[in-house]
């Protein structure tokens, strides 16, 4: 129970062993007239069945068009410390890196002007501050940005760009996922915070195919790591992990989604041009087998979650990209990509959805990218490639 | 033209179509250089400008953006009217 209302089925949520956001909300009563607000009108939505959140509307910070989020309780007369209830977002560093000192600082100002709750990330990206009022949020941007603090980005925008650790705290980052990703948010500051596109545009960057943010599933573009020569194999490793008892035939051979790596019972040997990169047997094997030398990424467009039509992967576009400073090459076919997209769709039309609709010929000749291999998603399946006459006359 | 004659434009497109249709950034652009025959980035400027200083909003609603005229309610949020 809260100190206003009784809570008895979130009290339940309180019990077993996992740390529950319910005490976290009642711990927020200590300093938050509104999150008693906040737990009684949930209390009323696990009763009813039914959410009382409404979204939308004109909030956010003058010159600003995105991140902040109108969120309003339709029952503002029964729980009045929720009637306004903003998320504010927060541009998160690139791999999500913060000093203790840089978290006190974001939660002190939230604790001033907020509900002094958050939840670290929103699948955006974005730190997420949950909970504020119409009347605040000019004192709390001003705060936040005389910090070095800017907004994150939310509507038919580009949407904060985001990242995997990369090479901070991973060796088998192929691509430096945290400098591609500072310099994407800095490029496209104006398509961040001022929305001018039909819908919303995300790009996530991982440093492989393990993929650790999802790119593949959450972006309308994935950039994903990954390498052109061979893997580098080191047999001693490989005979050290059969002598620790690894099953190496059935664990990692059996498990090669293109079968081109085999084991003799003593050596690994691996037909990379059947290799997709997946990375799974380097994710097994790690001391044994590395990601190959001459490096680089995979553009893959439109994934999505099934909000409007349904839920997406990402395609493969380009399947091997340099990805180095000062990031030209993938800057100028990022921007070709969306402007094709800009161009072409309705509103709240995602680049995956109008792929499907236009066809991959029309988009492939707007970003001048050649038709390849790689890029037919299942095999027997049509392409949504369509050959000319002249095509035709060609071969 | 000058800047403030194409803001003119601009907030008379505005005026004309709220309540009608929700216009994204790019619809004012569009019509505005094409009605004065101006370059796109002119008239991109020049609404930026007015969104600056409060002539014109962003707002939000069904999963998208679009570019309005402030309320009375939004003015006095941001202290410029009382």
């Amino acid at each position: 129970m809260s100190g206003k209302y009784k809570t008895p089925m979130l009290d339940e949520l309180e019990k077993g062993p996992f740390p529950s956001f319910i005490t976290e909300m009642k711990k927020a009563t200590k300093i938050s007239t509104t999150a008693e607000d906040a737990l009684g009108q949930l209390e009323k939505s696990y009763q009813t069945k039914r959410g009382y959140w409404k979204h939308g509307g004109i909030v956010g910070v003058l010159g600003y068009g995105g991140g902040v989020i109108g969120r309003y309780s339709s029952l503002p007369d029964e729980f009045p410390g929720v009637a306004h209830y903003h998320t504010v977002r927060i541009n998160q560093p690139s791999g999500f890196f913060y000093t203790s000192a840089a978290l006190r600082e974001i939660c002190d100002i939230w604790d001033k002007y907020g509900s002094g709750m958050t939840n670290m990330h929103g699948s955006t990206g974005d730190l997420v501050l949950l909970g504020t009022t119409t009347d605040k949020l000019e004192a709390i941007f001003a705060e936040y940005s005389s910090r070095g603090w800017d907004l994150g980005s939310s509507g038919s925008a580009m949407r904060t760009p985001s990242c995997c650790v990369g090479p901070g705290r991973c060796e088998w980052a192929c691509i430096d996922t945290l400098g591609l990703t500072y310099h994407l948010t800095q490029h496209f500051q104006d398509e961040m915070h001022r929305p001018a596109y039909p819908y919303k545009f995300k790009i996530k960057t991982a440093g492989c195919a393990v993929d650790c943010v999802a790119a593949i599933a959450r972006a309308d573009l994935s950039i994903i790591g990954t390498w052109k020569d061979d893997i580098q194999v080191d047999q001693a490793e490989v005979k050290a992990y059969a002598d620790m008892g690894m099953n190496i035939q059935a664990e990692i051979a059996e498990m090669c989604p293109t079968e081109c790596l085999k084991y003799d019972g003593g050596k690994i040997t691996i037909d990379n041009k059947e290799c997709t990169r997946c990375m799974h047997c380097i994710a097994k094997m790690t001391k044994a087998l590395r990601p190959g030398k001459e490096r680089g990424a995979t553009i893959l467009v439109g994934s999505k979650a099934p909000i409007v039509v349904g839920s997406l992967l990402s395609w493969v576009i380009v399947p091997f990209i340099k990805a180095e400073e000062p990031f030209e090459e993938v800057t100028e076919l990022i921007e070709n990509i969306i402007e094709w997209w800009d161009d072409n769709a309705k509103p709240r039309e995602r680049i995956g959805e109008l792929l499907e609709v236009k066809g991959m010929r029309p988009f492939l000749e707007a970003i001048n990218v050649p038709p390849q291999p790689q890029q037919v998603r299942e095999p027997r399946k049509d392409p949504f490639f369509f050959w000319t006459a002249a095509d035709l006359e060609k071969k | 033209m000058e800047q403030e004659a194409i803001q003119e434009l601009i907030y008379a497109y505005s005026e004309k179509m709220s309540g009608k249709k929700k216009l994204k950034e790019k619809d004012i652009i569009k019509k505005i250089s094409a009605d004065a025959e101006l370059d796109k980035d002119v008239v991109k400027k020049a609404l930026r400008a007015m969104i600056d200083v409060g002539k014109l909003m962003y707002s939000y609603g069904g999963g998208a953006s679009s570019v309005e005229i402030p309320t009375e309610e939004y003015l006095r949020e941001k202290g410029m009217i009382k």
